[in-house]
């Protein structure tokens, strides 16, 4: 058998959730007297999943407290059959398990579990997203009037917006304490949640909908004196001070960065 | 090739222990870096990464390089591993003599070929062709076995030592891995080593596995177990001085633990080397 045969039924026999070795495999294995060749096959066997298994538990740790070891078991192992590794890094393994739930788990779970992993995953995304140079407080303060006027941002490179249709921050903050975890809740409005890395750690936090409009204003290219014109409406003449403040927050969170 | 310039003892380099080096700048030689835990686009791993290579000579030893693979040396993967090299200007950088990936996905193990002529051909084309991206010899280690090729013509030792020969790549030698592959297999480790070409050997690879009984699994979660030390003691007496280094990589310790076991190697390095010293 030529090296490539022999790679493919390795490869084949690793990767299917079958503990039995194929005929055409066990004929080129050799084992020992102390560690046969079929123990020592099921020894590549196991250790292929339960490593699997472990990035998946690391990357989806509160996932895991929620729905119990058992049921993720579960769900990682069909994931994993569906969706082998393709990169060479296990960093990348848990991209599209929260897709998978979309056609593996029946509603009423899937849309509150869907959401729950893509909260998860968006903090494995913060966590190495690329260093940028975020906006500072202390380049603000050196701002000339021209400055102001053209100030234009973008989110930083880290930042993961989302819009959540359930209590799932409350679930993840309950499973992440190992406290009793809420029931599921449908929120009446989508709620939008930052998940974003500001000096080496990483953030969340929700927005009420007006902060979440003017960040959106600004962020997608808006100057600040239209996000100022834009709270007019809501704020009145308190408009500019509402503006500034929440810039003032954003840039101390380091959430933005120049255009 | 000279190993005058050994780098002494290392520790293989552990998130769980990024502050306290920092912080306490302990006795450690050097330090070995898993290549891609840093091939990423930023945040602490390269930032501790960039900080500690200002105080600490570093290694780059990858584990996805899969150069006995039967798929394409993946372009973007030795892109990435070329400029994480560039970054960091390791000593050396070094993979393992081995198959990760197979021709439909990774697998993300360290997977052993036959030692075959076939293998040996299709292993050296791709061993130079890394070797000219990279500019720079690799390195590359025995895997720890629990099976073997029946076709395999040579001992994985006589391979490296063939592959050596024909890319002019050096050898990882990892101690621990020589010892559990002689107990599953049934081989005379040190057979194994005396095989290797000794001035091809650029390091060693010190680490602890489970015993089973009947078997021994590589899990780098354990202390170093004594027949590895013995192993190890002999090897020097034969080898001369040549970098060490100690892979944790599982039930971390507290760091103090980790630099005992490495004064433990350097006492075992000194002691072997004395009595393997010619009489005045």
């Amino acid at each position: 058998m030529r090296l490539s045969a022999q790679q493919e039924a390795l490869e084949r026999y690793l990767a299917t959730g079958d503990s039995v070795i194929p005929h055409e495999l066990m004929e080129q294995i050799q084992g020992s007297n102390t560690l046969p060749a079929a123990d020592g096959l099921m020894i590549y066997h196991n250790a292929y999943r339960a490593r699997l298994l472990s990035v998946l538990r690391e990357d989806f740790p509160a996932l895991h407290r929620w729905m119990g070891d058992e049921s993720f078991a579960q769900l990682a192992l069909a994931y994993i059959s569906a969706w082998p590794p393709r990169h060479f890094s296990l960093r990348w393994l848990g991209e599209r398990l929260p897709e998978f739930i979309r056609g593996y788990i029946a509603e009423p779970q899937r849309s509150p579990m869907i959401e729950f992993a893509t909260l998860e995953w968006a903090f494995t995304l913060a966590f190495d997203a690329p260093d940028t140079e975020p906006l500072s407080l202390d380049v603000m303060s050196r701002f000339s009037a021209d400055d102001w006027v053209n100030l234009r941002v973008y989110l930083t490179p880290s930042v993961r917006w989302l819009q959540l249709q359930h209590n799932t921050v409350g679930i993840w903050v309950a499973a992440k304490a190992e406290a009793d975890i809420p029931d599921v809740v449908a929120l009446s409005t989508p709620l939008d949640c930052l998940v974003w890395r500001h000096e080496l750690v990483c953030q969340y936090r929700t927005l009420e909908s007006g902060e979440a409009s003017a960040l959106r204003l600004l962020s997608d290219g808006g100057s600040f004196a239209s996000m100022c014109e834009n709270l007019v409406g809501q704020h009145g003449e308190q408009a500019p001070l509402r503006a500034a403040t929440w810039l003032k927050q954003w840039i101390g969170e380091g959430l933005l960065q120049r255009r | 090739m000279s190993k005058s310039n050994t780098l002494g003892f290392g520790l293989g380099l552990r998130s769980e222990y990024y502050q306290q080096i920092l912080e306490q700048r302990p006795e450690v030689d050097w330090f070995e870096i898993i290549s891609e835990n840093y091939m990423v686009g930023g945040g602490k791993a390269l930032y501790f990464l960039d900080a500690i290579k200002e105080q600490y000579p570093l290694v780059m030893h990858g584990v996805s390089l899969s150069i006995g693979g039967p798929h394409e040396i993946d372009a973007d993967y030795l892109r990435q591993l070329k400029t994480l090299a560039d970054r960091v200007q390791p000593c050396w950088v070094a993979d393992h003599l081995c198959w990760s990936r197979g021709s439909a996905h990774h697998l993300h193990d360290l997977l052993p070929l036959p030692f075959t002529q076939e293998s040996l051909l299709h292993v050296a084309s791709r061993v130079r062709l890394v070797q000219d991206v990279l500019q720079r010899p690799l390195v590359l280690e025995n895997v720890s076995a629990y099976v073997q090729w029946k076709t395999s013509c040579m001992s994985e030792s006589q391979f490296l030592a063939e592959l050596s020969s024909l890319t002019g790549c050096e050898i990882l030698l990892d101690v621990n891995n020589v010892y559990v592959s002689s107990r599953n297999q049934g081989f005379d480790p040190w057979q194994f080593i005396m095989e290797l070409p000794h001035g091809r050997i650029r390091q060693i690879h010190l680490a602890g596995h489970s015993d089973y009984g009947h078997y021994l699994i590589d899990t780098h979660d354990q202390p170093i177990a004594d027949p590895v030390w013995t192993l190890y003691s002999k090897t020097l007496s034969y080898l001369g001085a040549t970098a060490t280094l100690i892979e944790r990589d599982d039930h971390f310790p507290p760091f103090d633990e980790l630099l005992a076991e490495l004064s433990k190697a350097r006492s075992i390095s000194a002691n072997a080397l004395r009595a393997a010293a010619p009489c005045a």
